[in-house]
């Protein structure tokens, strides 16, 4: 189907929004995060967006690629120069996954699930990637792009995506306009990034998240999980430390996630 | 320092201990709090054994003390890990240390089984790609703060690192 995104329109709905007037729209692009990373060296602005109808090389973590087919989903990316400390940049990751959730919510009334930390799914499924990619020095972040894939009309998945991937058409059996989409994430975005990096609420809204991650998470307590990190290993997860890491109780005491990709144990492949 | 920062340091160096981790820095604009942690099996006569395991520095020159001040201390630094022992850093006022900006979990490559961002021996420059930390799926490519030759890799592929932990040690040019 065609699903043409108006760039006019979103600026004018953005204007309360560092996006409005630097949101550049692709018809196909090898990766919006790789532009964007790109841009960033060479001065882009706060608050650049790149748009994407297509990836050719999709980013994912690690070696995962990110299957971005034309017009089907949201490929977008988002620049950021917070005065924060390279430390806290981690709040956005978690905060960006919250982004989509609301947006998700708002223009859907779908209740998506988070899988630690910032996976959106429906069930065992997933229609939302984030992969967020940072330049900084020891005391001060120079740039930070967040990178965030959404599914959005695909019918159906083959190959080794079809159990494991959704979309928004295949879950609500109708089709969401990119348009409004768009609009309320980079609203919500907004909302997340002004509370965690203006120095009068950025503690608190810092403090809120792994509760807020929680609250919509059936990933973060009494879940049984394994983690792939250099050595896989499985237990149950057991909330969110204060630095909003995954804790999971193993057989060999409480373990803190870092980085790990994160999935469920099946019950008789327990390692 | 009020109850609620005294608890949380307190934590911090439970946390510290718990993961055997040597030295810590943190500067927050106006706090500044540096830890260093002797260990506690090691006596001086230990010392003096690594020192001469390591071919190294003479044991009265290793800085253990537990050392809590609120500025950054001008000491050298004590290696937290075998592995930064073994490097010369108290040799030589000449090598730089590149540290960690996040915690997170180190890599040498842009993903397996891709060749390394840079090798011991390597001369890099200002601003090239040393490696990345991750962690929540943010990718952290850590740049060299300085040009030189890259004399140690202090962390292996993998393994997690702390906030201001030394990843490089670097011989300026």
């Amino acid at each position: 189907m065609v699903d043409a995104l108006d760039i006019a329109a979103l600026d004018a709905v953005l204007a309360d929004t560092p996006f409005a007037g630097k949101l550049r729209h692709f018809p196909t692009i090898p990766s919006t995060n790789f532009l964007a990373m790109q841009d960033a060296e060479s001065g882009a602005a706060h608050g650049s967006v790149y748009l994407a109808d297509e990836q050719t090389a999709g980013r994912g973590r690690g070696d995962h690629d990110w299957h971005s087919e034309a017009g089907s989903g949201i490929y977008l990316s988002v620049l950021l120069r917070p005065a924060v400390a390279p430390a806290d940049v981690l709040w956005l990751s978690l905060a960006a996954g919250l982004a989509v959730h609301s947006a998700i919510q708002q223009v859907t009334t779908l209740e998506p699930d988070l899988r630690w930390p910032n996976d959106l799914l429906f069930g065992t499924r997933k229609f939302c990637g984030i992969l967020t990619e940072l330049n900084a020095e020891v005391t001060r972040v120079r740039h930070v792009v967040i990178g965030i894939g959404i599914n959005v009309h695909q019918g159906a998945f083959r190959g080794e995506l079809r159990d494991s991937a959704t979309s928004l058409r295949m879950e609500s059996g109708r089709d969401w306009p990119r348009q409004e989409i768009v609009a309320a994430l980079l609203q919500s975005l907004h909302r997340e990034t002004i509370a965690l990096t203006s120095s009068v609420t950025a503690a608190k809204a810092a403090a809120e998240i792994p509760e807020r991650v929680e609250t919509i998470s059936s990933w973060i307590r009494g879940k049984r999980v394994v983690v792939d990190e250099a050595e896989s290993f499985s237990g149950v997860t057991e909330g969110l430390d204060p630095r909003g890491f995954l804790l999971v109780r193993t057989s060999d005491g409480l373990r803190t996630v870092l980085s790990g990709g994160v999935r469920e144990a099946k019950s008789n492949s327990f390692r | 320092m009020n109850p609620e920062d005294l608890k949380e340091l307190k934590e911090l160096i439970e946390f510290l201990k718990d993961n055997q981790i040597g030295e810590f820095d943190l500067d927050r604009g106006d706090l500044k709090v540096r830890i260093k942690f002797a260990h506690e099996s090691t006596s001086a006569a230990d010392l003096a054994g690594l020192s001469r395991m390591l071919n190294a520095t003479p044991a009265n020159s290793l800085v253990l003390q537990p050392v809590v001040s609120p500025a950054p201390s001008t000491t050298a630094a004590a290696p937290a890990t075998a592995e930064a022992v073994a490097a010369p850093v108290d040799e030589n006022a000449c090598l730089h240390i590149v540290k960690s900006p996040i915690v997170g979990t180190f890599y040498e490559s842009p993903s397996t089984g891709m060749q390394a961002f840079v090798k011991e021996g390597d001369q890099v420059e200002n601003g090239q790609v040393l490696c990345i930390v991750e962690a929540m799926k943010l990718m952290n490519e850590i740049e060299s703060d300085a040009a030189g030759e890259i004399v140690k890799r202090l962390v292996a592929t993998g393994q997690p690192v702390e906030y201001g932990q030394p990843l490089f040690a670097l011989r300026l040019r």
